[in-house]
């Protein structure tokens, strides 16, 4: 029992079973499943490796930034995001910070950290998109945002790829009021030397705790002046230079005597580094949070089979098919639900389930064959899990519409082919229906989390829950099953070269040259659709292990309702009533 | 006895079982593709396979028995 009883508890304390415990393990399917796994942990490693060694910075008394989160987080809570997200390709490897949700002093939050030993903390390319990720992400969720910062400002070699444009390294600045305006703080701690950027990084949140060797200025002081300015530079210019450097001894300006004693910036200063992250725990604690309990409908609950089954449940073999009941009922609490609608559009499962004893929406595809009456539209052709016809796509424009009513999170499982195409699918108006489900998720202003379980493809990519179609989209998951593109790369170069194709046989020339061009392009459309790809890319915000899938749920549902702008009381909720009848 | 009956018309891509094998109901015990996809068919029943009626590569309508469980 937790702090406080349940309300209509007739519907949400036991709920209707689903799922059966797993009939054999298929080692193959784990093999594959666990192989991939292995190369993303081998990504991971690569970036906590990229920089200077943790064992030269310690000597230094310097901390690194996997070190300072370790120090900051609650044992057990880390869910990183973006570890491997590098969309620039950069020779770092990486974006330079490091990321994710995780609870300080017992209160979830998102957090931030500048990878402090690269570059002590520069802005590099595809730094600023993996910010406004990052801010987008305490938006959505209404946590505080807990920044770690150690950026000395733009990485010079590269400014053109980081200083200006609309989504340039600037845009933190004004999106930290943002979040201010709406109430959600952001708390920094800060480390090193802050110049310029790195200064406004510092100056913008909410609370700013220093450490006592920290600065934040407008620009830096490290800059040798009094040159000749000639437009380049020759011998003589450099000789000059060397001068200059082996004379200049300035201490960079906004120091603590600075902005402590002086101006009052700096709310706070520690002696020593870890007395930062205590102070962010102390101010975490006072941060607005209803407890825990009050929004849950039961006690928590594990899954009645184990995690470990998806590894031989979701097959690696992508035309093969499975149940995504059984997918649903190891993520579950106690492996219950409410299903939405079973007999309507039946390519696709919308259901209530509690996680970590919060009520949660699900939607997610259906796998295999629907029967020859489905889709109710044509008897041309039969319907298939995986692909969106006209009853699924209404289905879930209904479904997301109450729990948006009723204020209840989402979570989205996506194996998805695509949308019915073809003239009978246009008079289906599967075109408007895609929209409609955009327009209905849009409307909800709910948060969501998406799983890319297997598929993510075409416009149904976007319409369940895809970052890229709403404004609602938390973060996106992905798996060691994970591809994402608009269509398979088979299909794409059939597209692309059939007319060819036609063209060469007619002219009489030969085959090779254009059938070698297609399979180039199948070879480049899965590389670049691997688990990998995508989230160096930002198709998903990380790749994620099977068994730690409910581990992100929880995180998700429980920083959802850690204190929601609004709220439906659950006795004046409609969905489970529609759901009982 | 139980009829294994085909659920999806399609060619037989797998078969996961032989005569006189222990089968349990759930099982996938075979595979048949159809629309470029692997569709599993589950076993209707825990049993022994007494027959199996078809042989990969063939092609089958929705509603043929494609093996009996005893």
């Amino acid at each position: 029992m937790g702090a406080y009883g349940y309300s209509l508890h007739p519907y949400f304390k036991e709920m209707p079973a689903i799922g059966k415990p797993l009939n054999r393990v298929n080692k193959q399917n784990v093999e594959e499943i666990k192989k991939v796994e292995a190369e993303i942990a081998q990504e991971v490693e690569r970036v906590k490796q990229t920089g200077k060694a943790t064992e030269a910075m310690n000597k230094q008394g310097e901390m690194t930034a996997w070190q300072r989160l370790e120090y900051l987080v609650d044992p057990g809570t880390w869910c990183p995001l973006h570890t491997i997200y590098d969309p620039e390709f950069n020779e770092e490897g990486t974006t330079g910070v490091i990321d994710g949700i995780g609870k300080i002093s017992g209160k979830w939050a998102v957090i931030i950290a500048s990878n402090n030993k690269i570059m002590a903390g520069a802005w590099i390319a595809g730094q600023a998109d993996n910010i406004l990720r990052v801010t987008d992400l305490a938006k959505r969720l209404r946590v505080p945002l807990v920044w770690v910062l150690n950026c000395s400002g733009v990485k010079l070699m590269e400014q053109e790829k980081v200083y200006a444009n609309r989504r340039g390294n600037g845009t933190p600045f004004y999106r930290h009021a943002e979040l201010e305006q709406l109430g959600i703080p952001v708390i920094v701690g800060i480390y090193g030397t802050n110049p310029a950027g790195g200064g406004y990084h510092g100056i913008s949140p909410t609370v700013l705790i220093a450490h006592q060797k920290a600065n934040i200025a407008v620009g830096g002081g490290g800059i040798v002046g009094g040159m000749n300015p000639k437009g380049y530079f020759d011998e003589e210019a450099a000789e000059q230079l060397i001068d200059a450097t082996r004379k200049f001894k300035a201490a960079p300006p906004g120091r603590v005597e600075i902005h402590y004693n002086g101006t009052g910036f700096f709310r706070e200063v520690c002696e020593t580094e870890e007395a930062v992250l205590d102070r962010i725990k102390q101010y975490m604690k006072d941060m607005p949070a209803y407890h825990p309990d009050f929004f849950r409908v039961a006690d928590p609950a594990e899954p009645k089979f184990p995690i470990e089954d998806l590894y031989s449940l979701v097959p690696f073999n992508q035309r093969r098919g499975y149940q995504m009941a059984e997918v649903l009922a190891r993520l579950f609490d106690n492996s219950e639900h409410m299903e939405y609608r079973p007999g309507y559009g039946p390519e696709v499962y919308c259901g209530l389930a509690k996680i970590d004893g919060y009520l949660c929406g699900i939607i997610g595809n259906n796998q295999g064959m629907l029967g020859n009456n489905y889709p109710e539209y044509t008897d041309q052709y039969q319907g298939i899990g995986g692909k969106l016809y006209r009853q699924g796509l209404i289905k879930m424009s209904e479904f997301v519409t109450f729990c948006g009513r009723d204020r209840i999170p989402i979570i989205w499982l996506q194996d998805t082919t695509g949308i019915d195409v073809g003239d009978i699918a246009e008079k289906a108006e599967l075109l408007g229906l895609g929209q409609s489900l955009i327009y209905s998720i849009e409307s909800t202003d709910i948060p969501m989390m998406l799983i890319v379980l297997r598929k993510g493809t075409a416009a149904a990519h976007y319409i369940m829950g895809g970052p890229n179609a709403n404004n609602n989209n938390a973060f996106t998951l992905g798996t060691a099953t994970t591809e994402i593109y608009v269509m398979h790369g088979e299909t794409a170069a059939a597209a692309s070269y059939s007319r060819r194709l036609v063209k060469e046989k007619d002219a009489g020339r030969p085959l090779e040259p254009v059938i070698e061009k297609m399979n180039d392009m199948v070879r480049e459309y899965y590389e670049k659709s691997r688990p990998v790809f995508c989230a160096k890319k930002g198709f998903v915000d990380e790749i994620v292990n099977f068994a730690d899938l409910r581990k992100y749920c929880k995180a998700f549902v429980g920083a959802a309702y850690q204190n929601p702008a609004s709220f439906c009381p659950f006795h004046q909720m409609i969905t489970p009533r529609i759901i009982r009848g | 006895m139980v009829n294994l009956e085909s659920p999806l018309s399609g060619k037989i891509l797998e078969i996961n079982m032989e005569v006189g094998q222990q089968v349990n109901e759930d099982d996938e015990v075979i595979i048949i593709e159809a629309l470029k996809m692997e569709n599993p068919v589950y076993c209707p029943a825990t049993g022994v396979v007494k027959e199996i009626k078809v042989r990969i590569g063939d092609q089958v309508n929705e509603g043929d028995i494609l093996a009996v469980i005893e």
